[in-house]
């Protein structure tokens, strides 16, 4: 696949983004490849009050994978500061898994090669 | 996640085409249907060339319900499950099939990218859509092979070349063009058509070859197109609401959002509430044409077909009536008629900028749509009209300068 690099690193600008967007202000990002996949995690503080939000994030994470989809549309993750392109992440990803309590998020992302 | 309405979207798919083949078949016999596609396959198809004007209405609408069958099965066969952007690019064919896209002309940019996917040993079926949007250059194809200024020798294998070479550049162009507007341009394979045919254009007009402008444009059928399709868009709200429990639950939903790429309403808020939302952007569109005593013809019929297959991915009543309203109050400062086919076609295809609506709000909506009707009169002659979608590129120009600007000055952030 053409700029697999650049579409991951697109992919951690999305969530990086999102995460400021939620008020975070300690984030921590691990990347780690392996043979057959690439695991993305994130772990941040947030701001609790805009907690109804993460309903969205959990939604478009969610959105099975769509090959067609990401290959037409990749440039547009994580350019744009004024609104997200969550749903077209969750499109590019096999599996998203999140976890949230009153002060932390931790989302993994697993795309398999 | 399977879907249950999975089976129920490709038989959408297929009893529209079989509407629009049905409905060419109450105008004409066979045998003036097969006379009248003759026609429309043996001419060129620059802008604004109106089949119904070249082959009649039973031909028009028998080319438009098989090529769109065609393409359903293309999807079927390469086992894509429908959402919004297969509905957006199955209409899309429709549409463009009452004026531009034909049996013939379509297939060499899918050649094209069919072999770009084998080249990057890739499946097709990842490329599908943008060969399926970038059908939009097939008319330079017929143009070339129909010259009367160059030899058939030359002209049919330079005409099919070139719109192989076309479809085999389109993918990475039309990907990377998205960061130009960001999204806000829902045609971006007309912004990308628009650039790759001005480009194309430009080295033929070096040669010596001039794409012969055209201008087809039939009238008096505003009575039979609206009933028809005023029956086929309450057909779709009707079955829509069967479908959602016999409700309009979530069809409010996608009015929240802004509509900028990807904004997929089957995925986000299901089947049915965006099939409600399909027939109510096509009342719209059929409303706002008869309103402004426009006609309702090939090219429009296409507007409004697109209006609504984009009802599934982008748009709705929110986000497209400030571009109706920009081209309107265009209309009254500016030299031209709120009616002349052009602006007609500005008005029904400017719904590309429809996330701006959605995303800055009507007032910039309203700008975009004033700036686009007279920027999509100029940019024709680029492409010498061989993008069908001149609206889409004149829209990408737009957005990419008003975006920038709008997010300069804005006061609140993300």
């Amino acid at each position: 696949m053409k700029h697999e690099k650049k579409r991951i690193t697109k992919i951690i600008d999305e969530l990086m983004f999102y995460l400021f967007s939620m008020g975070a202000n300690n984030i921590d990002v691990n990347f780690k490849r392996e043979a057959d996949l690439c695991a993305i995690t994130f772990k941040s503080d947030y701001d609790l009050s805009k907690r109804d939000k993460l309903f969205k994030l959990v939604k478009f994470l969610n959105y099975e994978k769509q090959e067609e989809m990401e290959e037409y549309y990749w440039e547009l993750t994580g350019n744009y500061d004024l609104d997200t392109e969550l749903s077209l992440v969750g499109m590019m990803i096999d599996e998203a898994k999140i976890y949230y309590d009153d002060e932390k998020i931790e989302i993994v992302l697993l795309r398999y090669n | 996640m399977k879907s249950k309405f999975m089976d129920a979207k490709y038989l959408f798919l297929i009893l529209f085409s079989a509407s629009l083949i049905v409905f060419g078949l109450l105008f004409a016999t066979p045998i003036e249907i097969y006379k009248g596609t003759i026609q429309i396959l043996t001419q060129p198809d620059t802008l604004i060339t109106d089949y119904i004007g070249v082959g009649g209405i039973g031909a028009s609408f028998f080319n438009s319900g098989v090529l769109t069958l065609i393409f359903t099965f293309l999807l079927y066969k390469l086992k894509l499950k429908i959402n919004g952007i297969s509905i957006a690019s199955i209409f899309l064919i429709a549409g463009f099939s009452l004026f531009g896209k034909n049996l013939f002309n379509v297939w060499f940019v899918i050649i094209g990218v069919f072999i770009y996917s084998k080249v990057q040993k890739d499946k097709f079926s990842k490329y599908i859509y943008i060969a399926i949007f970038g059908t939009a250059m097939a008319p330079i194809v017929t143009e070339i092979i129909f010259s009367t200024t160059i030899s058939k020798l030359i002209s049919i294998p330079l005409g099919m070349a070139i719109g192989i070479s076309i479809g085999f550049i389109l993918p990475p162009i039309s990907s990377f063009l998205l960061n130009v507007h960001q999204g806000f341009n829902l045609y971006n394979i007309g912004f990308a058509s628009g650039v790759i045919g001005t480009i194309f254009v430009s080295l033929l007009k070096s040669y010596g070859f001039i794409p012969v402008p055209r201008f087809i444009w039939t009238e008096g059928n505003n009575e039979i197109f609206s009933i028809y399709l005023y029956l086929l868009f309450s057909l779709f709200i009707i079955c829509g609401f069967l479908l959602n429990n016999k409700s309009f639950k979530n069809v409010k939903n996608i009015t929240h959002y802004s509509g900028r790429l990807i904004s997929d309403f089957v995925i986000m808020e299901g089947f049915p509430p965006t099939l409600i939302n399909m027939g109510i952007n096509g009342i719209i569109a059929t409303t706002y044409i008869l309103l402004v005593n426009g006609d309702l013809n090939g090219p429009t019929i296409g507007g409004i077909f697109t209006i609504v297959g984009f009802g599934a991915f982008g748009k709705h009543p929110k986000n497209i009536i400030p571009i109706f309203i920009g081209v309107l109050i265009g209309s009254v400062t500016k030299i031209w008629n709120i009616n002349d086919p052009s602006i007609l076609l500005a008005a029904l295809f400017g719904t590309a900028l429809a996330p701006i609506a959605g995303e800055f709000g009507w007032f910039y909506g309203i700008i975009a749509a004033i700036i686009h009707s007279s920027v999509v009169l100029n940019v024709g002659y680029l492409h010498g009209g061989l993008n069908l979608y001149n609206n889409g590129f004149s829209a990408g120009i737009v957005a990419a300068v008003l975006v920038p600007l709008i997010e300069a000055f804005r006061k609140d952030d993300f």
